[in-house]
């Protein structure tokens, strides 16, 4: 019995991986998962909050998925940490894998109440007004907040982790073995001698039931997989150090786990022989193995299955001497954290990265030509407020455009997804990116709708445009465009595309077929970004570009 | 060993050599055969039916598939799948009339059918979907895909070209023994149109080279003169009449399928179904004075069916 609940946990920890795995696998096209594949992202109760907090709205259906966990906390304490959340059985994993097993428990780092203190200060940065919403007056309500529970929410870091450096490495692996095989396939030894293709042809089904990805490369995947590798190595100072010292959703969650009526009890058989202190992944029982502190112990029952005199044993009931709720927080730490907080929200509003025109109704960063944001991304104040940058609109696209930005929305907008279009175009036929999104940072859009989501707008550099600068014939910009934005200026004989700005988009494929190197001749900037305007004022933009009504280089209508 | 001639030696060579010999002897013969049928090319205009049998009627008109496919040959079929659009739009070759043409392949005993293409618009996986070739080719017993990575092309150099000098040809093609070409018939902003020989653009990694050239004509003929399909099938069954070669623009429902062993005659043959003249398209026209085929439809035996 006292070794069944570990390894039940074991197993619950392995299943729940498996199936984070499963659906960031699934998160592709066609994307026909029953299960939503950002399922761990909305059931993150800390995702939840703080963005709901941030944008000053309920954020659906992520509310329910969380308030799932939260109803499984209060019942059972941290559960969700010991036996479900991904990132604390990866620790696991490593550590074991690695041989990693911290300090001895009176020479580990004692920073438990860090973690508190770094909720305080996401939650206070979602709540200090950073921004106002369109063009409302300023007030708590016209406000939104800014994000800054992307950094360290485990699920989010994670799901970022798989995206940015697990994906490329997978498609490197797959397509370099792809590369030596067509490579053999193709020699002139397999031509000359066709058994040699017979003993590889395994190996060549194989490739062909995997697929040829095409290969995803993203930028800060090294910071990022550096951050991941930072959390696992300091595990040689405690183990779990992640979990227990840092984590705002492991202190959400503790202090939610408070509530709940189950505790462990330490029966007189108790030797005192300290194999349950050693044992504990998270420090939570003091030296006086009597004695262990609730918001820290992850519910994993390794002490109960390591106890040689089985004196260890679950409890109902709230109170019980054995269980210290206390969250041990020092005041003057507490105003540090806040502090702490009001300067998350003042460090990005110090540079230049927020300072903005504003053009025909539209608020444009000065720092942000190429900020193109995917179709059905909110208006950017709230889009960046509510994006927590897991990648999964990254992971799910299927050209690779969508990338993290790092310079182009200043640093209150690091990791969150743009158009880069010279790495793939937006393809008009796709709309998987709105259907992953576990904050609706990208609101769920239809194919149809792209016609006139406008995220930006290209513009033709006649100066290096190759029909242009050196009559060729070369219209590709015009041949690939999905929506019939270019036409043809015929000067001197020669065809010459020019770009229709009412129609365009800003989907980018023009600047990806350009073959002018490296940059392209027609590229896309943020100009023609609407997404301040309802969807509805889009598309009546769209219709008088369609009758004609709007002329190149006219002002849109100030709707 | 000694440097002095054994009896087996020499009776070795003497049948190599002549076997060697009766074979040049073959060859001079085809060659002559060929160009003979060059003077006077037939191809095959079969309408009036589904799109299957306008395969079958045509493929048969000139003689029938096993003509061109032996038994154990590999076969490469060349379609346009360049665009995510679907079939209806006629950006892309109708997918009945790939998937026909991978069965009659089927019939004649050939050993391994790829479908080919090397597709603009991203993503493949969408691109092979949205097209419905994937689906019906595969289903007709053929292995489907798009060439996205340099690694799966050859260099080809081309000696007489007069806009490019060498060309990354899909490798696949170039090692079939049986080379189908099956474009759509599309209005095209830069060529005109957009046919049979402006298809083989789509077997090349990189376009780029053709529009940045001195003529994206003279490239495109360049090209065609080294990357010759044996057959060509074109499919004529809905055209695209405005904001080709992508659309989404106006069609026409034609119900033809043209099939030749001459490229530049389907093509000009095509041509006239936008009541368009062959000489006045620039590829067309330089592809006829380089001697790749004729484009005096008066010279060329049309045979309807």
């Amino acid at each position: 019995m006292s070794k069944r609940l570990r390894l039940l946990r074991r197993v619950s920890q392995a299943l729940f991986s498996a199936g984070f795995l499963v659906l960031f696998a699934v998160a592709a096209y066609p994307l026909l998962s029953p299960v939503p594949v950002d399922l761990f992202l909305r059931a993150d109760p800390l995702l939840a909050l703080s963005t709901m907090i941030s944008l000053r709205q309920l954020v659906f259906p992520a509310l329910w998925y969380a308030l799932t966990v939260v109803v499984l906390t209060i019942l059972l304490g941290r559960v969700f940490c010991g036996w479900i959340c991904p990132m604390g059985t990866a620790i696991d994993a490593c550590e074991r894998l690695f041989g990693i097993r911290g300090r001895r428990p009176s020479a580990a780092p004692r920073l438990s109440s860090l973690k508190f203190y770094i909720l305080l200060a996401i939650l206070i940065t979602a709540a200090l007004p950073s921004a106002h919403r369109k063009a409302a007056e300023p007030s708590i309500s016209g406000s939104v907040g800014l994000s800054a529970v992307y950094l360290l929410d485990p699920v989010a870091l994670l799901t970022r982790t798989l995206t940015l450096t697990g994906l490329p490495a997978a498609h490197w692996a797959i397509g370099m073995g792809g590369d030596v095989l067509n490579g053999w396939n193709g020699s002139d030894a397999v031509q000359d001698h066709p058994w040699i293709a017979v003993l590889l042809s395994p190996l060549q089904m194989a490739y062909g039931l995997v697929g040829r990805p095409e290969g995803a490369y993203f930028r800060l995947s090294a910071i990022t997989f550096l951050v991941f590798a930072g959390i696992i190595a300091l595990s040689r100072y405690a183990r779990r150090f992640w979990c227990r010292n840092l984590c705002p959703l492991g202190a959400l969650l503790g202090w939610l786990g408070r509530l709940s009526p189950i505790r462990l009890r330490v029966s007189e058989e108790c030797t005192r022989c300290m194999r349950c202190v050693n044992e504990c992944k998270v420090g939570a029982i003091s030296d006086d193995p009597h004695h262990y502190s609730g918001p820290e112990c992850i519910e994993c029952y390794s002490c109960i299955a390591v106890c040689p005199e089985n004196a260890i044993s679950l409890a109902r009931g709230h109170r019980g001497e054995e269980r210290e709720d206390d969250l041990r927080l020092g005041r003057r730490r507490v105003l540090a954290a806040m502090g702490a907080g009001v300067a998350a929200v003042a460090l990005p509003k110090v540079g230049l990265g927020v300072r903005r025109t504003d053009a025909g109704g539209q608020v444009l960063k000065l720092s942000s030509m190429r900020l193109i944001r995917p179709p059905g991304a909110l208006a950017e104040d709230e889009f960046v407020t509510a994006c927590v940058r897991c990648g999964e609109c990254m992971k799910v696209c299927m050209t690779n455009t969508l990338q993290p930005a790092v310079g182009e929305g200043g640093l209150e907008a690091l990791g969150t997804p743009i158009i880069v279009p010279r790495v793939g175009p937006c393809t008009q036929p796709c709309d998987l990116c709105g259907r992953v999104c576990p904050t609706r940072a990208i609101q769920p859009f239809s194919i149809e709708e792209k016609d006139y989501l406008y995220v930006g707008t290209a513009s033709l550099d006649r100066s290096t445009c190759i029909a242009w600068a050196q009559d060729k014939e070369c219209l590709i910009c015009d041949e690939a465009c999905s929506y019939d934005a270019i036409s043809q200026d015929v000067v001197d004989g020669v065809s010459r595309p020019v770009v229709h700005e009412p129609i365009c988009t800003g989907c980018g494929i023009c600047e990806w077929v350009c073959p002018v190197e490296p940059r392209g001749a027609i590229r896309v900037n943020s100009s023609g970004d609407k997404r301040h305007l309802t969807r509805n004022e889009q598309r009546a933009i769209r219709e008088l570009a369609d009758e004609g009504t709007l002329e190149q280089g006219s002002p849109y209508p100030g709707l | 060993m000694t440097d002095e001639i054994t009896r087996r030696d020499f009776l070795r060579r003497a049948v190599v050599g002549g076997a060697a010999a009766i074979g040049i002897g073959e060859l001079v013969a085809v060659r002559a055969d060929m160009a003979d049928a060059a003077s006077s090319p037939t191809i095959a205009v079969a309408s009036k039916r589904r799109p299957a049998e306008l395969v079958r009627a045509s493929v048969e008109a000139l003689g029938g598939i096993g003509k061109f496919v032996k038994k154990g040959n590999r076969v490469v079929i060349k379609p346009n799948i360049g665009w995510a659009r679907k079939a209806e739009q006629a950006a892309t070759t109708n997918p009945e009339i790939v998937a026909e043409i991978v069965r009659l392949c089927k019939q004649a005993g050939a050993r391994d059918i790829r479908v080919v293409d090397h597709a603009v618009d991203r993503p493949d996986a969408l691109v092979l979907r949205m097209s419905g070739i994937e689906a019906a080719a595969r289903k007709a017993g053929a292995q489907v895909s798009l060439a996205s990575s340099p690694a799966l092309y050859e260099k080809v150099s081309l000696p007489k070209g007069r806009a490019l000098k060498s060309v990354s040809v899909i490798r696949d093609l170039r090692r079939a023994d049986v080379f189908i070409n099956v474009p759509i018939a599309k209005v095209h902003n830069t060529t005109g149109l957009t046919l049979g020989i402006k298809n083989m653009l789509g077997a090349v990694w990189d376009r780029g080279a053709f529009h940045r050239s001195s003529s994206l004509d003279q490239a495109i003929v360049d090209c065609a003169a080294e990357v010759r399909p044996h057959l060509v099938i074109l499919d004529a069954i809905r055209i695209l009449l405005t904001n080709g070669p992508k659309g989404p623009g106006r069609t026409a429902d034609k119900g033809i399928v043209v099939a030749g062993t001459d490229q530049v005659a389907v093509d000009a043959y095509a041509a006239t179904l936008f009541d368009r003249k062959a000489e006045q398209i620039g590829h067309l026209q330089r592809a006829h004075a380089a001697g790749l085929g004729e484009i005096d439809l008066r010279r060329v035996n049309v045979r309807h069916v």
